[in-house]
């Protein structure tokens, strides 16, 4: 007769994991959220907010325009939100550690990143073959946008999970036996 | 290889009053993994499944099944499908 193996315990929260799982989970602002649609445009105000700010800072800086440079720290607090927004609609499932998440978020975290190194490698597959059209046709030189182009896909790279995840996430049915 | 996997997971937990908020802090799992399990959308790894079985206090094939499960009615009173 056997006896089995014993399972390899899970490790333990720490105080840190506690409170980040408290503050993912938070259901206050769940009206945000609660549809595909209140989500999708979650993500599209993101997107948007994100483009605006990398524009303003690449602007400022090639203008030498401190005006435009200076709008960023205001725009970054609306992006701010709609991140709190995104990732309570996650229940931090790219933010908690992973010690913290259960079998079926490790799986769908995985999924979300597979999916957005798919389309990171379009987005960026796309921006390379445009630049060299840009730059074949119009005979420009690259020399000065490569630090732009830099931090872009370092932003898209950092921000695609989070897009693709808010996208895709389900609608939570209502449970019949909360109070 | 069937890949959907049956579950009377919303039935019993309705039965017995339990919430999902409750079965999850049970089993060590978050609660919207209980509605996607209940919904067909996520099947349980055997670990999770038997922890389920285990806080019901059922045999695991009473809430999971490869085959479509029988109405309840249909079982107790033995009406032949």
């Amino acid at each position: 007769m056997t006896t089995g193996t014993t399972p390899t315990p899970r490790r333990a929260r720490t105080r840190y994991d506690e409170r980040m799982y408290a503050i993912m989970n938070r259901r206050e602002a769940s009206a945000m959220y609660a549809t595909t649609g209140r989500r999708r445009a979650a993500v599209a105000v993101h997107v948007l907010l994100t483009g605006v700010i990398l524009a303003a800072e690449f602007t400022g800086f090639a203008t030498a325009t401190p005006w435009i440079v200076l709008t960023v720290p205001v725009l970054v607090l609306p992006w701010c939100l709609a991140t709190g927004v995104l990732n309570a609609a996650l229940r931090g499932l790219l933010d908690l550690r992973t010690h913290v998440l259960d079998e079926r978020q490790l799986a769908e975290r995985d999924r979300v990143r597979a999916k957005a190194n798919r389309l990171t490698t379009y987005v960026l597959g796309c921006g390379v073959a445009g630049g060299i059209v840009v730059g074949e046709l119009g005979g420009l030189t690259v020399g000065g946008a490569v630090l732009p182009v830099l931090i872009s896909a370092f932003v898209v790279h950092w921000l695609m999970p989070l897009w693709v995840a808010g996208m895709t996430a389900q609608d939570e049915p209502a449970d019949e036996t909360d109070e | 290889m069937s890949e959907q996997v049956h579950n009377r997971l919303a039935m019993v937990r309705a039965e017995r009053k339990v919430s999902r908020q409750a079965l999850a802090d049970a089993v060590g799992a978050h609660y919207q993994t209980i509605g996607y399990i209940e919904r067909g959308q996520y099947n349980p790894s055997l670990d999770l499944a038997l922890r389920m079985a285990e806080f019901f206090e059922l045999p695991v094939e009473a809430l999971f099944s490869l085959r479509p499960f029988r109405p309840l009615t249909d079982e107790v009173y033995g009406r032949k499908q």
